[in-house]
């Protein structure tokens, strides 16, 4: 067990790479009760979320959610996060662990005359996540929602074992599946009846392995209070949103036309050795930049890995030189995600 | 704690295990140490023949959540390296005191032998880390 954001939480139950393969094989179950969830009520929600989020509302209708950034006015990010919209006055969304206090008060600080009331409900609410290619049938069988009724992005409300449940079609394991809300005090039994299913318990480990092999982002690594969405990759959360200020648009808008001087690209070793984060990229000798994640694939049995490096170098089939302690190891940049199944 | 501990070897502080033979000494990473890196994905043994002094590094133990370090036990000569974990870097996981041993070395100073630790103080040492 170790300490994420306050929580003890476990990084492996059994071995990383098992519970990643069962997550690629079958199905998961991932406790994710660290991560926050707020619920946005007013009549001016989509209007407030239109001004502090960069991807734009209108893509969205009720049962569907959203996968967006909120920024900072230089265009770096106070958070990733999804919301999902109960109805037009009333959204539901999951922000991450460490930030749930940051993102409570940066939500509630540009509310202005908006009518909006954002509550809390991390601590008496839990979140699982239930990911694989068997997860659909798997779950079926406990609750009373039909599931291929709900499309990639949608979600329902129904019981699992008489425990009232929100299921969100979405992930972040690179494979299909679910990610659960659910009232604190039904937590454990559906916890324990998701594992009767014949789904393994994933930890922390594999959801890192198997995230960093679907490419998606991690705030803290990929994403954070100096890095902007378009350094990242995620161009295409950066929406022109015509006649619609928000926050960050001008300096995003302006990297999204023009580009930036550093870009994430993907990372793969040419030598034997594990890159990890924070280990500096070299090109000749010249620092260009460093890893934001870094691993080994137990889905691809090699290195992977994420480096944020300046843009002359983004080209695929670029070779660089990758610290690894005492020595620099032969890197190249390759395309990415390096595996999904979604 | 559900480790194994054989005693019929000698440990270090650093959770290596080390058999001692006639002038020589075989070395791996204990039960318990393999437990705590969790699956081991990549390892980097030494030269075979490079003269190393204890406590000095030979060899690297990555894992999917981490890195660790194999120490020289004993100070001595480097006579044959275990080329199977190349391949197959789990075997430290599974059995790390057959075939998931590291390194065969030569030593140059008996009286090194007396710093290594007994099972039980290894034990101790392993308890107070868990």
């Amino acid at each position: 067990m170790v300490d994420f954001a306050g929580f003890s939480m476990p990084v492996q139950y059994d071995s990383i790479i098992k519970e990643h393969e069962a997550v690629r094989s079958k199905a998961g179950v991932f406790d994710v009760s660290h991560m926050g969830e707020f619920l946005l009520e007013g009549e001016d929600v989509i209007d407030f979320l239109q001004y502090v989020m960069i991807n734009d509302l209108n893509l969205l209708e009720p049962s569907k959610g959203q996968y967006s950034c909120m920024c900072f006015d230089n265009g770096t990010v106070v958070d990733d996060l999804v919301y999902y919209e109960e109805n037009p006055n009333k959204f539901r969304m999951i922000v991450n662990a460490g930030n749930v206090e940051k993102d409570f008060q940066w939500l509630n600080e540009h509310i202005g005359s908006r009518d909006v009331k954002i509550t809390n409900l991390s601590s008496v609410r839990s979140r699982l996540a239930f990911q694989g290619p068997k997860s659909d049938e798997y779950l079926q069988p406990l609750v009373d929602v039909d599931l291929n009724s709900i499309n990639r992005f949608y979600f329902a409300h129904g019981n699992l074992n008489k425990a009232p449940i929100f299921i969100a079609r979405t992930g972040y394991t690179g494979e299909r599946g679910f990610e659960l809300s659910i009232d604190n005090v039904y937590a454990e039994k559906t916890w324990s009846d998701l594992i009767q299913t014949g789904a393994s318990p994933a930890g922390l480990g594999a959801r890192d392995s198997l995230r960093l092999e679907a490419t998606y982002s991690l705030y803290g690594h990929e994403i954070n209070d100096s890095i902007t969405p378009v350094e990242a990759g995620l161009f295409w959360l950066v929406k022109p949103k015509e006649g619609i200020e928000y926050i960050g648009k001008k300096i995003l808008m302006e990297q999204k036309t023009h580009g930036t001087e550093r870009i994430i690209v993907g990372l793969n070793l040419l030598e034997r050795g594990i890159i990890r984060e924070n280990f500096k990229i070299f090109k000749e000798n010249v620092e260009i930049g460093y890893v934001t994640s870094g691993g080994y694939s137990p889905t691809l049995k090699k290195t992977i890995g994420l480096g944020l490096i300046n843009k002359q170098y983004k080209e695929i089939g670029t070779t660089l030189e990758i610290q690894v302690r005492n020595k620099n190891l032969k890197g190249t940049v390759v395309s990415t995600p390096f595996f999904r199944n979604v | 704690m559900n480790y194994e501990f054989p005693d019929n070897l000698k440990y270090t502080k650093t959770h290596e295990w080390v058999r001692l033979e006639d002038k020589t000494a075989t070395v791996g990473i204990t039960d318990f140490a393999q437990h705590q890196l969790g699956d081991i994905v990549y390892i980097e043994l030494p030269e075979k023949g490079a003269n190393l002094e204890r406590q000095s590094s030979a060899g690297e133990i990555e894992s999917v959540k981490a890195v660790g370090e194999l120490l020289m036990p004993l100070s001595g000569r480097i006579i044959e390296v275990n080329s199977t974990l190349v391949e197959n870097p789990e075997l430290v996981n599974s059995s790390p005191f057959s075939s998931g041993w590291m390194l065969k070395l030569e030593y140059t100073n008996e009286l090194e032998i007396n710093d290594l630790l007994s099972v039980e103080d290894y034990k101790r040492i392993a308890e107070e880390e868990n």
